[in-house]
């Protein structure tokens, strides 16, 4: 599955780094076997946001061990075709419950990528899975990669001062996306 | 290992393991987080005990030597300094004081032998007034619910989160009742 864009449509909640309405925008596609060391540069270079992954430290093997976990994944690449984000579907269980990991490379054209792609990446989340609630867990200082689907979510749980990062502990929290809401906020959006 | 007059609170042996299943047999305890309705067969009961555990610690009866229950540290994450906890007690016991014994002796022993700043605990919406009593004493925290996270015997079920933080649980007036009561009963080792 995958899905090219020409150009983004006019985005009045823009953020800089988003992508302007009148350029060539990126596409994405599912994730393959291939794409692990782009995961793995993305990984490190958020490091240690991406908790999943960083939470043992980078050996590239316990790395690999993680990913070989995940259910499904999906990479956002720019029109020249150069990876920039890594959309994964982890821990889909039993419950109808997953947990949607999305980040993109530290710099606003990727952020702002993401951004654009987010809505398209979850609506494939559902469409692929029997997922009734959808996970998303952040820190507190991690980039904005879902840009106003952000908006969709409901917050469900916040943990404190949750990990060290540069410094300064950051809190962590739980939102979830269930088909329903997502709906919703689609037909609003599109409004 | 803690003692009180009461209880000894102390690792788990192999020999426990027995008594342990018999608690979690208990069809009020099967339904908890832990195994959701799916006891493992006893052949197959320690490595499902032990998975992505770190450390079990039961609560014994000094006057009879019974296993009361048991608290499992499991999913420690280190580089973050937290962990997560899950207490079984037999059915008879649940709610009494000497449970509320084993949960201080728990946290005494966690939070001064574990490098850990926070610990969790999943509570099914059935179970969640167990913490009620340690929210209001400022012990635990509520940090939020996950709702219809679970599916519990065919109903989907909402998923508590508790905190507690070691600042609160070290500098906590029920801390220090518990470990006063201990050196005037002569039981800190």
């Amino acid at each position: 599955m995958s899905n090219d864009h020409a150009a983004a449509p006019a985005d009045a909640g823009a953020e800089p780094g988003d992508p302007p309405a009148d350029q060539p925008l990126g596409s994405w596609r599912l994730v393959s076997p291939a794409d692990v060391p782009f995961v793995y540069h993305l990984v490190a270079q958020v490091d240690p946001r991406w908790w999943r992954f960083s939470r043992h430290g980078l050996e590239p093997s316990q790395v690999l061990q993680t990913a070989a976990g995940i259910s499904a994944g999906a990479l956002v690449s720019t029109a020249e075709g150069e990876p920039v984000a890594c959309a994964l579907l982890a821990d889909a269980g039993a419950s109808g419950t997953g947990m949607f990991e999305y980040y993109a490379l530290p710099h606003p054209v990727a952020e702002g990528l993401a951004r654009h792609f987010a809505p398209q990446l979850l609506a494939a989340a559902f469409n692929g899975a029997p997922i009734r609630r959808l996970y998303y867990e952040r820190f507190s200082g991690d980039a904005d990669v879902l840009g106003e689907a952000a908006a969709a979510f409901q917050l469900e749980v916040t943990f404190p001062e949750f990990a060290l990062i540069n410094g300064t502990y950051e809190g962590r929290t739980t939102s979830v996306l269930t088909p329903e809401s997502f709906a919703r906020w689609q037909t609003e959006a599109s409004a | 290992m803690i003692v009180t007059n009461r209880i000894v609170f102390r690792p788990v042996q192999p020999a426990d393991y027995l008594q342990l299943y018999t608690i979690e047999s208990d069809p009020t305890t099967a339904m908890t987080w832990r195994y959701r309705g799916n006891l493992p067969d006893i052949s197959e009961y320690e490595p499902a005990l032990w998975q992505q555990t770190q450390q079990i610690m039961v609560v014994q009866s000094r006057a009879t030597g019974e296993v009361l229950g048991y608290v499992q540290l499991h999913d420690i994450d280190l580089r973050a300094g937290h962990g997560w906890f899950s207490l079984y007690a037999g059915p008879e016991h649940r709610g009494s004081g000497i449970v509320m014994e084993g949960a201080m002796a728990f946290c005494e022993w966690v939070f001064t032998n574990w490098p850990i700043r926070w610990l969790y605990a999943h509570s099914f919406e059935h179970n969640v007034h167990a913490f009620e009593s340690a929210v209001r004493r400022g012990i635990t925290e509520r940090l939020g619910v996950l709702h219809e996270r679970m599916m519990v015997d065919g109903e989907l079920t909402d998923v508590h989160v508790i905190g507690m933080r070691r600042d609160n649980w070290m500098d906590s007036a029920m801390r220090r009742r518990f470990n006063d009561l201990r050196a005037r009963q002569g039981n800190v080792l």
